[in-house]
């Protein structure tokens, strides 16, 4: 039988009480300075709370008093340790808590990045076609706007639109003759508002709501009109195939999940950047990839050459394209030609003009 | 189970004034923080409630006031279980926020707009719900502590004093801390002890004013010097009625020098504004530490601090060269990790791999240099700002401290889990 001094409390009031605690093997017994029995704790039901290092702090499980006995007497803390096996003092159930803790959190990370690269987009696709048109209408009014003023460099003294001055306006009826005959083509449920603006860059955009905007440094460089056509009815797919929606209702999605899920530890931040663009970049290619295909569709549909758009592409392009391939929202150019070229071959193309030679004159000077 | 006061052995005097100490040790606190950065990374930080946990439970249970110290009685699986309750209650809220931003076109907007100030509001709701679940968790010689009073109501103050802090500069953050405070210790018990706060805003305005002087004097001074030297109405005018960027630069050097002037004194004052704010930050620190402090009173115990902004500023010195240590050791492993992998990879004829490895080293040196930035600053600054405001503290009337009953009853964690989710998170 071994016992030492304590200090007690008995949990209603904050006072200290110095006792003699005597550890017998059926309990462990808490006397005051008279030898008077004050409290015995069974030691199943012990539990040391934490504590610093050289004291044992005791209380008893689902106590809702708050009773606590402290002990520093290093013989009898070896003692009660013997008796009780509830309290963990070598740490061996804390450290199997924290090996299934981490099982557990490996196990919902992978989910996590499973839901970010396959359910997110599976929502998306199907949450898209849900969307009214009216709602889409007004986003691509609320995004044109922005859109214009980001694009709008204010270089020029001429409108940021092509096509609006007296001596542009043949240059916009041959788009219009154009962008017609693709639109006629595609059959889409809402009507396009395609524009030329003053752009030096050799890049089309397409937003919700069917804006198409064409930079005038596409039409620069295009060599006939069938090779614009390509560039606009690759927009036309990002417009059919409601992109601009999904990838909005994608973003929030990624932003949602890896935001609000990883928290805020150091440095998560960066980490949800990072993998959200990675994982957008990959919705990204595959949207790409899809419009590439609707633009070789389509211009098979309107007697177009469908090859048109891969030759363009290389032609802007150059060779080599420098940069990381995981962070690109496009394919490969030459992955997106061969791609385009083995769905055209398949195509039974019968091409026709799609501009007499005096309008893709006149288209080409849209810009003044 | 019965009590008799009485026999119990008889206790020392307690001198009148009383001290607090912090008995933790250096190195095993660097243990818990290192092991609890590493499995931070490796389970992409929800590891975070325990990591939490088991920082509290260190700097509670080390917390000496008295001859006795703190029990920290949280478990992580409840700050988890708030966090997701947490979770489920945001959830619809921005939900709406992005349903409305879509479809309600300028009353969407709006919702928008709002939604700043709404997060803001119910980010100080949960900052105080959670500070009454730490407060529920810790005991101290066998009694609760415990917070009651509105969240709501607090919530609406915190956001009132904000607003004026902002609108004046800074200069309103005394008073609303000393209000705010007052607030919080009105409501705070220990069992059935009431706290109090002292802390005058008026005295922390003055102390803080040549600090804030030093801060924003360069800024108003800028400001005020191109308001009086420039004639900005003609600026705007001749910006307007030129057409060009360039053509308006060119007239600007001409018509307007005094513009250049003023950008040229703009600039200075920002660099000295940042540099006094960071070279005057410890010292912020420790006058507000040792402000809080002195303010603090339980019925007739009061405290005082006599802390030394020396001991901020060495704990500043230490992280800095502690950090740039790690940086170079991170810089060294870096370059050493790119220089086996992309050779190894592109020799095996996959460029591709080779790419995915340099961008997966990249992420990996960044989560590992934030991670350990963060230890390092728990194991220098954090450390130092508890064990010296701890140690600097001397208790007159302490015995009120020792004939406290029992009082209170734990609170559930969804504020430290909106606190969390919400990214206001404290200790």
């Amino acid at each position: 039988m071994t016992s030492g001094a304590g200090i007690y409390f008995d949990g209603s009031t904050s006072a200290r009480h110095r006792v003699t605690v005597d550890a017998a093997p059926e309990a462990l017994r808490i006397l005051d300075g008279d030898g008077t029995v004050i409290a015995a704790w069974p030691y199943a039901a012990l539990r040391a709370m934490s504590a610093p290092e050289d004291l044992l702090r005791l209380g008893r499980l689902n106590d809702p008093s708050l009773a606590r006995l402290e002990i520093r007497d290093a013989a009898l803390i070896a003692v009660i340790d013997d008796y009780a096996d509830g309290f963990d003092r070598t740490g061996i159930s804390e450290r199997r808590t924290r090996a299934r803790v981490i099982v557990w959190s490996l196990a919902a990370a992978a989910s996590l990045v499973l839901v970010a690269v396959v359910g997110v987009p599976m929502l998306t696709d199907r949450l898209a076609p849900l969307i009214p048109l009216t709602v889409e209408h007004r986003l691509g009014v609320a995004m044109d706007a922005q859109v214009r003023a980001l694009l709008d460099d204010g270089k020029s003294e001429k409108p940021f639109e092509c096509g609006t001055i007296d001596t542009e306006m043949p240059g916009r009826d041959a788009l219009d003759t154009l962008i017609g005959r693709l639109e006629r083509a595609a059959a889409l449920p809402i009507p396009l508002r395609a524009s030329v603006v003053r752009r030096s860059e050799a890049n089309a955009v397409a937003l919700p709501g069917g804006h198409i905007y064409v930079f005038e440094g596409l039409i620069a460089r295009a060599r006939s009109p069938d090779e614009l056509a390509g560039v606009v009815a690759h927009e036309i797919g990002h417009v059919a195939h409601r992109d601009g929606t999904r990838s909005l209702l994608q973003a929030a999605g990624l932003s949602f999940l890896f935001g609000i899920m990883l928290g805020d530890f150091t440095g998560g931040g960066l980490v949800v950047i990072a993998a959200k663009t990675t994982v957008q970049s990959a919705y990204s290619r595959e949207i790409e990839t899809a419009a590439d295909g609707y633009s070789v569709r389509l211009m098979t549909d309107a007697h177009g050459d469908p090859r048109a758009l891969g030759a363009i592409l290389t032609r802007i392009a150059g060779a080599i394209e420098p940069g990381s391939k995981i962070l690109s929202d496009h394919p490969q150019t030459k992955d997106r030609v061969a791609a385009i070229d083995a769905a055209a071959a398949s195509a039974t193309a019968s091409p026709q003009p799609l501009l007499t030679p005096t309008d893709w004159t006149a288209l080409k000077r849209i810009c003044g | 189970m019965t009590v008799v006061e009485a026999a119990a052995p008889e206790l020392p005097d307690l001198p009148a004034a009383s001290a607090a100490r912090f008995v933790g040790d250096r190195r095993a606190y660097w243990r818990l923080l290192i092991r609890g950065a590493v499995l931070l990374a490796v389970t992409l930080g929800i590891y975070r409630f325990w990591f939490a946990t088991e920082l509290r439970r260190f700097l509670w249970s080390n917390t000496e006031i008295v001859d006795e110290t703190l029990e920290y009685t949280g478990t992580a699986t409840e700050l988890l279980t708030g966090f997701l309750v947490a979770i489920a209650l945001l959830v619809p809220l921005y939900l709406g926020f992005a349903l409305a931003a879509l479809s309600l076109g300028p009353a969407g907007q709006l919702i928008s707009t709002l939604s700043f100030p709404l997060l803001f509001f119910l980010g100080q709701f949960a900052v105080y719900r959670a500070r009454r679940y730490r407060l529920t968790r810790t005991i101290y010689r066998g009694v609760r502590c415990h917070q009651g009073g509105s969240a709501l109501r607090y919530a609406v103050c915190a956001v009132f004093w904000w607003l004026l802090i902002v609108l004046t500069m800074g200069l309103a953050y005394p008073f609303a801390q000393a209000r705010l405070e007052g607030f919080k210790l009105r409501h705070t018990y220990y069992g059935n002890l009431q706290g109090r706060f002292d802390g005058s805003g008026f005295r922390l305005f003055l102390r803080g004013l040549p600090m804030w002087l030093l801060v924003a004097g360069p800024l108003v001074f800028a400001l005020a010097f191109s308001v009086a030297t420039v004639e900005w109405d003609k600026v705007v005018e001749a910006a307007i009625s030129t057409g060009s960027g360039a053509d308006f630069i060119n007239q600007l050097e001409t018509a307007f020098p005094a513009v250049y002037t003023a950008i040229v004194i703009s600039v200075v004052a920002i660099a000295m504004s940042v540099l006094m704010t960071a070279v005057l930050f410890p010292v912020f620190q420790a006058m507000m530490l040792r402000w809080w402090l002195s303010g603090l009173r339980f019925s007739t115990l009061t405290i005082r601090s006599d802390l030394r902004t020396g001991a901020i500023y060495g704990a500043y010195l230490r992280f800095l060269w502690y950090g740039l240590l790690f940086l170079i050791a991170e810089v060294v492993a870096g370059v050493a990790a790119l220089m086996i992998a992309n050779p190894a990879l592109a020799a095996l004829g996959k460029p591709d791999a080779a790419e995915i490895a340099e961008a997966v080293i990249g992420l990996g040196l960044y989560v590992t240099t934030m991670l350990g930035f963060s230890a390092i600053y728990q194991g220098t600054v954090k450390i130092t700002l508890w064990r010296s405001g701890v140690e600097s503290i001397t208790l007159t009337g302490a015995d009120a401290l020792d004939r406290v009953d029992a009082e209170g009853a734990p609170s559930s964690a969804v504020g430290e889990g909106l606190a969390d989710a919400l990214n206001v998170g404290g200790f």
